[in-house]
């Protein structure tokens, strides 16, 4: 008699879509603006939604970071625009090319391929990648299009193991059957789709060691779940993969992390996206995520006082601080979606107690104790966090 | 005794050129390099002299022939009026030696030996006569070898010739043989002499030829020729006890009071009856014993209460009498006593500032031509002050000259002059020197003076410059000078300071400029591709929308004059 589950597969709510006329139609229409604004002597421009924390805000509704209203002009006859105008424009000819010849780049790629020196001047048109990166971000806000969808991939990092057929092009194959390093999630999912799909719900790991500690302990299939290593601050494919995995396919997403500022923050750009890439919120976070541990409740349930960690830095209630750690711990207090009674219990705890746990000393109990106990009684409790 | 003659000749002989070379730091003569420089001066300057009187535009051309070791050969050529026939042995001859007269006349001469120093130096080194072609323009040209007769010390013809003039050429060519001397390139050489002095005279052109055979021309970039300063009546308060007395003996007035009121500017009858009050007070103190009471009575002098002070002397009417009678006789009578009470009593008189109508100044477009012909800079100002008065009586003028930029080459340099004349040594001790390293530069965005290329020339004219020492290479630091100096060149600096923003400005439009044009190329390509326009249509598009973005700038903001003088 199998005992009910807190956790279950829910109803897709997004349907899978991947249109690349998407782009070269943004592109065209771009490109068309600038043209007929030098045509008639105008100063030609780019309307670009402006980045950083000012043009961010928390969309209560949705549970996500969402970008502002707030649009920088970037003209051509600007000493300060000139440069950057060019290399908008270098960039967009550069994924016009790639999105109609369906290759891909990495974002270094895409740096080397358009790195030239202007003739008759000593200048390139890319000094280093950290020119280009932001460029690409701005073409990404400006067109309200994944850079993905730009064909441009970032670096793969994360891995996923599990019951579930994923098809990547001519490729089908079961992300269990791929040995213990599982699937590696590439820079780009839009194309991937999903034919079968036998999990419970995507459990998010921060570390590698501990998504392999996990498939080691064949936890993947006692628990029917997908393991999705994030290994660290989940990338931009991961959080896509977990977005669709969610709302393609109805999978509970549940965040399991150190229990650090870090950790947590991790979960929270999981959870409602990140300041920098605010204006892909709605294609990157997962407001319905959930968080298993590490909490700082998990300290005495457990009995890991004496492998917890001191906290960085110098309290808030010390001369000169608050710094690092607690600094981190402060802010965090202070986002919006951390304003509710439980994360502000631990984010107080964990000031208080001026101790962070790792994943990783629950292995203090027992190799297996991760996936035999911790997890398994916290999920099918539904003892988490939201 | 014929043996004592014999002995009398010798030391004389001896005595001319001991003299010459005890005395040679005063003239000019001094130094290898110097020597050298003189002797071109010498020349030059009666050159410029001559065709400034004759109003002729000068044409002066010299040329170094080296003959053996420190042994030259000069050549001075001018198209001046020449010299007749009979003054030549006047001209060459006259030694002036240290005497030179206190005419009230700016002149470029400083030494006062003139042509005649440079025939002895000539002489005294190489033993050799100094050759002379001149004409006036008349149908002959006279060649002449002069010397200068130790004897007498005057000069005389040891050859002449006379030849037809069929092209009726005028003008006088003279050719010094020298030894121990050095021609070289230096600041203080013959090269550089004649650059400061093309400079200071833009009406003159002049060829230099080097001992290497290189031609060198400052070209002429003033048609006008300065009109030739006038000789002012002195100036109560410039004259010393000296020139008073001389004056008096040579005058051809009967009276002292008419010699007075004739011969010096800013006397009248009615100072003439002030100045007896004056020296009649001034006998009286003198007569005081006791020295805080003297002391008071020359303060209430200075203030100008000599009735006051008369009348604190029981019987001074007796010695104003006595006085007054002094100005009734005839000047040759007056002893160097009587005109020593009266320049002291001139100190304690007022009276109007001394007249400078005879002061020639370069003229500030002169400067500026002088300054732009010679140099090539890219920037030129130049500042004329109006006639001041040094020491109570004496006028001068300054005028400031700012080159910036174009062929000069980085570094500040200052380039002085008195009356025109170049001065080569002793710049450290000198006033303009001292001036200008003065300013504060950096007010005037010449952040770092050492690195600028700036040229700043100061000039200095009056009948009586005040130099430091023998050499009169110098000039002394009189506050009048120096003050005026600084708001010359201050004045100056503005114009540059003016000059230099609007550089900036410009520098900064055509740097930002090409910040735009140099993008266009990757942003037709880009935008060719993703719009499939052609290429260059799309860069034409953007060159025309910079070129009508600059040139709305352009007509907004004025380009700053290379020249402008207010």
């Amino acid at each position: 008699m199998p005992k009910r589950k807190a956790i279950h597969r829910e109803k897709p709510k997004e349907r899978f879509s991947y249109d690349p006329s998407k782009v070269l139609g943004k592109l065209e229409e771009y490109g068309r603006h600038i043209l007929e604004e030098i045509k008639s002597g105008k100063n030609p421009y780019f309307d670009i939604p402006m980045r950083g924390l000012s043009n961010v805000y928390f969309d209560e509704k949705k549970r996500v970071i969402r970008m502002g209203d707030k649009l920088s002009r970037r003209y051509f006859l600007n000493v300060a625009h000139a440069r950057k105008f060019m290399q908008t424009l270098v960039i967009m000819a550069y994924v016009k090319r790639l999105v109609s010849e369906s290759k891909h780049a990495s974002l270094r790629e895409a740096y080397y391929a358009n790195k030239h020196t202007i003739p008759g001047t000593k200048e390139n048109t890319f000094e280093d990648q950290s020119e280009s990166d932001p460029i690409i971000e701005d073409l990404e806000r400006m067109f309200g299009v994944l850079r993905e969808e730009m064909h441009l991939t970032a670096d793969r990092r994360g891995y996923i193991y599990g019951d579930i057929v994923i098809k990547d092009g001519e490729d089908e194959f079961n992300a269990s059957k791929l040995g213990s390093g599982g699937w590696a999630v590439p820079g780009t999912v839009e194309h991937i789709q999903f034919p079968e799909v036998n999990v419970d719900y995507a459990l998010v790991v921060e570390t590698a060691a501990m998504a392999d500690r996990l498939i080691e302990e064949k936890f993947a299939q006692k628990e029917n779940a997908l393991i999705i290593a994030s290994q660290g601050q989940a990338s931009r494919g991961v959080r896509r993969l977990i977005h669709r995995l969610h709302y393609e396919e109805g999978l509970p997403i549940i965040v399991f992390t150190d229990g650090d500022p870090y950790g947590w923050y991790i979960y929270s750009t999981i959870k409602q996206g990140s300041i920098n890439l605010a204006y892909l919120s709605d294609k990157l976070a997962t407001p319905e995520a959930k968080f298993v541990g590490m909490t700082m409740d998990d300290i005495k349930r457990y009995g890991l006082e004496n492998v917890t960690e001191k906290l960085k830095g110098i309290p808030p209630n010390k001369k000169g601080g608050p710094t690092a750690d607690y600094k981190r711990i402060i802010e965090e207090m202070n986002y919006p979606w951390f304003q509710n009674k439980e994360w502000q219990r631990q984010l107080k705890m964990a000031l208080k107690m001026g101790v962070r746990i790792e994943q990783q000393a629950l292995a203090n109990k027992s190799l297996e104790f991760v996936a035999r106990r911790y997890l398994p009684e916290k999920i099918n409790s539904g003892d988490l966090l939201p | 005794m014929a043996e004592a003659n014999q002995l009398f000749k010798e030391f004389k002989i001896q005595s001319v050129s001991e003299f010459f070379r005890r005395n040679a730091a005063m003239l000019g003569y001094t130094g290898k390099v110097r020597s050298l420089t003189t002797l071109v001066h010498e020349a030059v300057t009666n050159s410029l002299d001559a065709c400034e009187e004759a109003g002729i535009a000068p044409y002066v051309r010299v040329e170094v022939e080296e003959l053996g070791s420190e042994r030259y050969r000069i050549i001075i050529e001018d198209n001046g009026p020449g010299i007749p026939e009979k003054y030549i042995t006047h001209v060459f001859g006259k030694m002036l030696a240290g005497t030179k007269a206190h005419r009230n006349i700016q002149s470029r001469g400083q030494q006062g030996i003139g042509i005649s120093g440079a025939v002895m130096f000539a002489q005294i080194t190489s033993g050799k006569a100094t050759r002379v072609i001149t004409s006036t323009g008349d149908d002959k040209i006279i060649e002449a070898w002069v010397k200068i007769d130790v004897d007498k010390n005057e000069g005389k013809i040891v050859k002449k010739e006379k030849h037809p003039n069929p092209k009726g050429w005028r003008g006088t060519r003279i050719e010094f043989e020298v030894k121990n001397v050095r021609y070289i390139r230096s600041k203080q050489g013959v090269y550089w002499y004649l650059k400061l002095t093309a400079i200071a005279n833009p009406h003159a052109h002049i060829d230099l030829i080097e001992p290497d055979g290189k031609l060198i021309i400052f070209p002429r970039s003033s048609e006008e020729v300065p009109e030739p300063p006038v000789e002012m009546k002195p100036h109560p308060r410039g004259v010393l006890t000296d020139d008073v007395y001389r004056m008096a003996k040579k005058t051809r007035r009967n009276t002292v009071k008419r010699f007075l009121i004739g011969e010096f500017s800013r006397i009248s009858e009615k100072k003439v009856d002030e100045l007896v009050e004056y020296v009649a007070a001034l006998r009286l103190i003198k007569t005081e014993k006791d020295k805080n009471v003297q002391k008071q009575l020359y303060e209430r002098l200075a203030k100008g209460d000599v009735k006051a002070v008369l009348r604190s002397f029981r019987g001074y009417t007796k010695v104003v009498k006595q006085v007054a009678k002094i100005m009734e006789k005839p000047p040759e009578k007056l002893t160097w006593h009587e005109a020593e009470e009266i320049v002291e009593a001139f100190k304690y008189i007022k009276f109007l500032a001394p007249p400078t109508h005879g002061l020639r100044p370069i003229g500030e477009k002169n400067i500026e031509r002088g300054l732009k012909g010679i140099l090539k800079p890219e920037f030129v100002t130049a500042v004329t002050r109006p006639p001041k008065v040094y020491s109570g009586g004496i006028p001068f003028q300054v005028e400031v000259g700012v080159a910036y930029g174009g062929q000069i080459s980085p570094g500040f340099d200052v380039f002085r002059y008195a009356n025109r004349v170049p001065l080569l040594f002793d710049a450290g001790s000198c006033v303009t020197t001292i001036a200008a390293r003065s300013v504060d530069w950096k007010r005037y965005k010449v952040d770092d003076p050492d690195r600028t290329p700036l040229v700043v020339m100061i000039n200095v004219v009056s009948v009586h410059v005040p130099y430091t020492g023998t050499g009169k290479q110098s000039i002394a630091s009189d506050e009048d000078i120096y003050n005026e100096i600084r708001l010359a060149i201050m004045d100056a600096a503005r114009r540059l300071q003016t000059y230099l923003s609007g550089k900036h400005r410009h520098l900064r439009q055509a740097k930002r400029r090409k910040t735009f044009e140099k993008y266009i190329p990757e942003i037709a390509r880009a935008l060719s591709v993703l719009t499939g326009e052609p290429e260059e249509a799309v860069g034409s598009y953007f060159i025309g929308l910079v070129e009508s973005h600059f040139a709305a700038k352009e007509s907004e903001t004025n380009p700053a004059e290379v020249s402008e003088n207010a």
